[in-house]
């Protein structure tokens, strides 16, 4: 127990130091988008997420894991999954990015937070009702991980999606390059053609890599001052999967709103409130065992040390007080997230990152859930000066 | 030889004394201390439908993701540069093409 207390620390440190780094904001890899088509979070958030599933793909091959989480498959995650994709827009940040905005002084995301908060106790209440009405009427099938299932053995599954989400990325890279290099010189050539395309794109995947690899080296020049800067979304992608890597190996998949649904319980049993005679909390979330301290709990609180130490290292740790004007959007984004988590279950770290990375069938319809949320709520929210996309 | 700047693709910084110069200069600014995503974009988008071609449109802010995000949204329409107080406070400097 002491051993995973230190690993907890570890993990959270660290992911929250490289989540305020690389600005490892999911709102914005897909509203900006969406709205500007600016994909460098974009990209940020794809690296992750693929060089995630090669290592866990690996540990779970090898026998290194210590499981999966894969609830049941079906609608719940599209619903779930949208509601929360329209909370974490509205609200400016997603279950992680609340977190560690909440680090570097952030007295909005507090209260997003709190209300977050709400969302996990009104579902709780209603989670009986929910259960026969929502639950068992959406839910089609048995979760599970295409780890477990496929024939391939999963560390060479995880690299062979990994290769084919590489090849399409670059396949639209070079049809980008292949448009503004026919719009440049207006010329009848077509440079564009099946087998090209791809190439093109893996050649400017290659020479972005190069640069990325040069400005790194550049930065270890003097690395305190590096430190001090902004990352580039892969450095902070890299970081944070050495860091689930160890937290897969050691405890389980990485998720946030789960640890502080359990705090709701928590926090309410410190007041008094018998958590765990609720079924939410009692058999579901604390399986049973009693509500008490768990060690991904104690994870997710150090992340948001990690971020407020990595933000007061960098300078930009303040205690910001949010304007009135916006608190509709903590209060009313903070219950979308926190009901919406719950709906589907889980949040953009459990199913975007951690899902997708384990292959988890339910979270493939999630992600999908979440992401629809994030399209409809930004085009609401840049109405007036129009989304790109 | 890139530099990591190259890489992150951030906006120039200014120094506090052309910050402040700049600042009392500008054209029009937008007090967005306590404000988060995506609102200064969406306001950097419509101050910059205000002002005239060579202007300049500062933003005070101390959301950090803006010193990024605003000059990535204005695109084109504005050359931007920002300064860093370096306690949480940032000025976003956009010059209207």
């Amino acid at each position: 127990m002491v051993s995973q207390l230190a690993i907890a620390a570890v993990v959270g440190l660290g992911i929250g130091a490289c989540l305020q780094k690389g600005r490892f904001c999911f709102v914005n890899a897909f509203r900006d988008l969406f709205a500007y088509k600016d994909t460098r979070v974009t990209k940020g958030v794809i690296a992750a997420v693929l060089v995630t599933m090669v290592f866990w793909g690996t540990a779970y091959q090898l026998g290194y894991y210590q499981g999966f989480w894969t609830p049941g498959w079906g609608l719940t995650g599209l619903v779930g999954g949208f509601v929360f994709g329209i909370g974490m827009t509205y609200a400016g940040g997603c279950a992680s990015g609340t977190l560690y905005r909440a680090g570097e002084g952030y007295v909005q995301y507090w209260i997003t937070l709190l209300f977050m908060g709400v969302g996990y106790v009104a579902f709780t209440a209603a989670f009986p009702t929910l259960q026969s009405t929502y639950f068992a009427s959406l839910t089609f099938g048995e979760g599970v991980s295409l780890f477990e299932i496929s024939p391939v053995p999963a560390g060479l599954l995880a690299i062979g999606v990994a290769a084919v989400a590489t090849l399409v990325y670059a396949t639209v890279l070079g049809r980008e390059h292949a448009d503004t290099a026919e719009r440049a010189t207006a010329a009848s050539a077509r440079p564009a053609t099946i087998v090209g395309t791809p190439i093109v794109g893996l050649q400017r995947l290659a020479a972005g890599t190069r640069a990325y690899a040069a400005g790194v080296r550049d930065a270890w020049a003097d690395p305190v001052a590096a430190s001090k800067r902004p990352w580039d979304p892969r450095s902070a992608a890299l970081g944070i999967s050495v860091f689930a890597l160890l937290w897969f190996t050691s405890v389980s998949i990485v998720g946030i709103t789960g640890p502080e649904a359990r705090w709701s319980g928590y926090l309410l049993s410190l007041v008094g409130v018998d958590a765990g005679s609720f079924t939410y909390w009692g058999s579901v979330l604390f399986r049973g065992a009693g509500v008490g301290l768990t060690v991904d709990m104690v994870m997710i609180t150090f992340l948001v040390v990690g971020a407020g130490l990595a933000a007061y290292w960098s300078g930009d740790f303040s205690l910001r007080m949010p304007r009135k004007r916006r608190l509709p959007n903590a209060v009313l984004g903070g219950f979308a997230m926190g009901a919406g988590s719950r709906l589907a279950p889980g949040c953009n770290i459990g199913n975007i990152y951690s899902g997708l990375a384990e292959l988890s069938v339910h979270s493939f319809i999630a992600t999908i859930g979440i992401v629809a949320g994030v399209y409809v709520m930004t085009h609401w929210i840049y109405r007036e000066v129009g989304c790109a996309i | 030889m890139p530099s990591i700047d190259d890489v992150i693709d951030s906006p120039d910084e200014l120094d506090d004394e052309a910050a402040e110069d700049l600042y009392e200069a500008a054209d029009l600014t937008q007090d967005m201390m306590g404000e988060v995503c995506p609102y200064p974009q969406v306001e950097a988008q419509k101050g910059l439908q205000e002002i005239e071609s060579g202007d300049l449109l500062v933003q005070e802010t101390d959301h950090v993701p803006c010193t990024e995000n605003v000059p990535k949204a204005v695109g084109d329409d504005a050359d931007a540069s920002v300064w860093r107080s370096g306690d949480g406070v940032y000025r976003i400097y956009l010059r209207k093409n």
